[in-house]
């Protein structure tokens, strides 16, 4: 059971902290609820722009500075984004927390005054170059894209990829960054959690100072996101300079969290993850059809979504692959599980919440998760309760229920011919 | 009130240590060593064996990575299929693998299956069966593997360096091998292979996380005491190929929108006497995120989503290389910006602040590299290796520490050669061929396997 302390400062920010003096650091970790859902058409790709923008200075800031000031004394820092929340995150030697909150409130307060078109322009072509790296220049790149793109309507935000287009990162303006951090960067749209070693007393004490004087924003805009069900199967073949054909297919869930998600993840682990799982075993190595298989499902809060992917071996056929995972799907769902498969699953999902306790920095991102999605914290110590209470029963329920056709997208990348 | 114009005065800093470490050496020649750690119910098992593809010959490479491969097919009692389910039900992973200087074995459980774990992982450290269906089916996974490496930039950008700079041997051939080499290996090839290098006198094994050292060192002595031990080795050395001059190799992927980018020459040994000195300049040229490569790529011109510069500290010399992927039409400018920045390094013009950003950088960062068992576990196997003091991790840090500006310019000016560098470019050779050609070095043009085209 992890320690939690959690509270609310004036301005809507919410603090949770968790003491462990295990080792000499501290992680600071801060969920902005934003992400790619947040965008609209025409400016895709732009939360994550502005996550590059957060790390170019603010008004006590210089350009780069936010990088030497951590790196310099011994931290480590990142940011990341996704479709529901943006996060950034520094682990430092335990005596140098303040500084860490100086930098984070310094940009969560006082980030328009530092802001140039320079900055905009030279960050705009790195995420270009970081598209071109993971989308564009590599085999299978676009295949997340196309997915999405297939899955969800155009209306549903989850339709486009974090990335965004070349074409709307060219026209993000200095206007649009301003507008952006107006609206969602604000302490009462973000949650601080700290893990490590410091003490609760002065911690508090320094977060007051550096957070408190923030003002919170005024209301959000109105923001509604239903899916509505797909109805029939969507599928599409793509010709792709590739040398061999891959199937990539999107399940809808409910949202995280919910019980049949939390099946859909146990579900995703008895059907590809080790040798003895049942697509790989399969068609890896009983059919010896497919190069590899993969199944699992990814922490969206909008909509749930179970991801599979398998790539044919050299030889075989796409509609090869297809037909002999439907049938392990089919068998799944008209005969269940064993005892056993239930309980490796479990195992696995044990195994890999420890995982994510064991260091400080992924500690604070997973509290930062729960507290973000879930309003509670505490959300840590039970998250694996409905895994062990989980039956086999449940588990065929979930793939006879959800892994059928009229709830699927399927996107087939061939070799040009 | 607090001052938000400076940056807030630290605390003092607190002490840190590394785990401690149990080692023991059993009567096969087996060198165990165990590092207790709470932080999550978790046990990590590693077996390093100092062999890898480094004794691979140059018509059987990817020997080695296919035997690492071989190893989850099959342990004593268990196929492979049901080693999967064992595991699966203590909670494990297991992964196997070699690299140039050596073979793994890691398998990480959660801490109340430890003793059925160490059982296991000791039937595949010493007791692998080796299927030779197995060797069929995992060899036609490494031929597809190939295959679709040949549409990847970063990997044909490796493979053509490495093989300009070593030619065809180890560090040169790839680890994973050629098709032709896959092709040519067989089960005896492998269980020669798993014979004469997986013996207890070439093997550490490490336990890290959360077990009691005491009982780990007996459950590993029960389990692998009667392992029996072989003839030690030899320890292959590699050397480079001379570069005379700096020359353009053109690789041409005609739907390329970005050029992955290789500039550099033979490195450093990781027994080099230098090894400290190289790291912070390397570290401060290169190595990490405010380094003078990746600021000048990326954060001055948006060229890139990243540069960075490698030593791969190997037993023999590994190479020493910059790698960039940069869009097609900046192609020329970066291979200028990358070579300025090598003949800038060797001018001495480090600044105090610049060197002490980085040389405090490796020290603070240390302790959050080493917080979980596996962590504590690879550092162990470092140690192991290549034959590190016991003390080491522990005096890391003075040592990064006791690197001076001098130390900085003799080591560039030692190992960097801006003038002696092959500049890999694997790209769009219609849109980059006449833009290089502005540089003024011979370009050649090869194909994905490094055939010279007419």
């Amino acid at each position: 059971m992890l320690n939690l302390e959690q509270y609310e400062l004036g301005n809507g920010l919410r603090v949770v902290l968790n003491e462990d003096h295990s080792a000499p650091l501290v992680a600071v970790n801060l969920w902005y609820h934003v992400g790619s859902k947040n965008e609209r058409p025409g400016r895709t790709g732009f939360a994550h722009l502005f996550e590059h923008m957060l790390f170019s200075g603010s008004e006590h800031v210089g350009n780069n500075e936010h990088f030497r000031h951590i790196q310099s004394v011994g931290g480590m820092l990142n940011g990341t984004t996704s479709f529901d929340r943006t996060n950034y995150f520094e682990t430092l030697p335990s005596n140098y927390l303040a500084l860490g909150l100086w930098l984070e409130s310094d940009r969560m307060g006082f980030f328009i005054p530092a802001l140039t078109q320079e900055k905009l322009d030279i960050q705009r072509e790195v995420v270009k170059e970081e598209r071109r790296q993971h989308y564009d220049n590599v085999p299978y790149g676009t295949s997340f894209e196309r997915l999405l793109n297939l899955s969800y309507d155009p209306d549903f935000s989850y339709h486009w990829p974090t990335i965004g287009s070349m074409e709307d990162l060219g026209a993000a303006s200095l206007d649009d960054v301003r507008n952006f951090f107006t609206t969602w960067y604000r302490p009462d749209n973000c949650t601080l959690t700290l893990v490590g070693d410091f003490n609760p007393g002065e911690a508090k004490r320094l977060i007051e100072d550096y957070f408190g004087p923030i003002a919170p924003g005024g209301t959000f805009p109105p923001f509604d996101l239903e899916r509505k069900p797909q109805g029939a199967e969507r599928r599409e073949v793509f010709e792709s300079p590739v040398q061999l054909p891959r199937l990539y297919r999107l399940y809808h869930l409910p949202k995280m969290g919910a019980a049949d998600w939390i099946y859909g993840d146990l579900l995703s682990t008895v059907l590809a993850s080790d040798k003895a799982s049942r697509l790989d075993r399969v068609l890896v190595h009983e059919k010896q059809i497919a190069q590899d298989v993969a199944a699992y499902i990814l922490p969206t809060e909008a909509s749930g979504m179970l991801m599979m992917h398998a790539t044919a071996r050299e030889g075989v056929s796409i509609e090869t692959i297809e037909q002999a995972i439907d049938e392990e799907i089919a068998k799944l769902a008209s005969g269940g599980i064993s005892e056993d498969e239930l309980t490796r699953a479990r195992n696995r999902a044990e195994i890999e919440h420890a995982h994510h306790l064991e260091n400080y920095d992924e500690r604070a991102d997973i509290i930062g998760m729960f507290t973000t999605f879930f309003g509670d914290p505490e959300v840590v110590n039970t998250w694996l309760e409905p895994y062990q209470n989980a039956t086999v029963d449940d588990i065929a329920r979930t793939a006879a229920k959800y892994l059928v056709p009229e709830n699927r997208a399927t996107s087939l990348f061939v070799p040009q011919s | 009130m607090i001052d938000r114009t400076q940056a807030p005065t630290p605390g003092a800093p607190r002490p840190y240590h590394f785990p401690h470490v149990t080692r023991t050496t059993l009567a096969n020649g087996l060198r165990v060593l165990v590092a207790q750690n709470h932080n999550a119910p978790l046990v990590s098992l590693r077996a390093l064996v100092r062999s890898g593809a480094d004794h691979d010959a140059p018509e059987l490479a990817g020997l080695a990575s296919l035997t690492a491969d071989l190893l989850d097919e099959g342990a004593g009692k268990r196929d492979g299929i049901r080693l999967a389910e064992d595991i699966g039900l203590l909670g494990g992973t297991l992964g196997t693998g070699a690299d140039w200087d050596a073979s793994y074995i890691s398998l990480e459980v959660l801490a109340r299956y430890g003793h059925e774990a160490i059982d296991m992982f000791s039937d595949i450290a010493s007791r692998a069966t080796l299927p030779p269906d197995a060797l069929e089916r995992v060899r036609v996974e490494r031929l597809n593997e190939l295959l679709q490496q040949r549409d990847e930039p970063n990997a044909i950008a490796a493979k053509r360096f490495s093989g300009l700079l070593f030619g065809k041997g180890p560090y040169g051939v790839p680890m994973v091998g050629t098709p032709e080499s896959v092709a040519n290996i067989g089960i005896d090839h492998v269980r020669r292979y798993y014979g004469e290098h997986y013996i207890p006198n070439n093997t550490s094994v490490v336990v890290s996380g959360d077990v009691d050292p005491e009982q780990a060192v007996k459950l590993v002595e029960e389990s692998l005491g009667n392992w029996q031990r072989g003839a030690e080795p030899p320890r292959p050395s590699v050397a480079a190929k001379p570069v005379e001059s700096n020359r353009i190799y053109l690789v041409d992927r005609p739907t390329a929108v970005q050029s992955e980018i290789r500039i550099g020459h033979a490195g450093v040994s990781r027994s080099s006497a230098d090894y400290f000195a190289l790291s912070v300049m390397n570290a401060l040229l290169g190595g990490i995120f405010n380094s003078r490569i990746n600021l000048n790529l990326r954060e001055r011109h948006g060229y890139t989503y990243g540069a960075r510069s490698v030593f791969a500290f190997r037993r023999s010399a590994g190479p020493f290389v910059v790698a960039a992927p940069v869009r097609n039409e900046v192609t020329t400018e970066s291979v200028q910006e990358v070579l300025a920045e090598l003949r800038r390094i060797r001018t001495g013009d480090v600044e105090d602040r610049e060197l002490n950003d980085t040389k405090n950088y490796m020290m603070g960062v240390f302790p959050a590299t080493v917080q979980t068992a596996s962590d504590i576990a690879g550092r162990l196997l470092d140690i192991e290796l290549y034959g590190l003091p016991d003390d080491y991790f522990d005096r890391y840090r003075e040592n990064i520490g006791g690197v001076s500006k001098d130390d900085v310019e003799r080591v560039a000016k030692k190992y960097i050669d801006p003038d002696r560098a092959l500049i890999v470019i694997v790209g769009n050779a219609k849109q980059v061929r006449e833009p290089l050609g502005a540089l003024g070095y011979p370009i050649e043009e090869l194909d994905i396997d490094g055939n010279a085209i007419a």
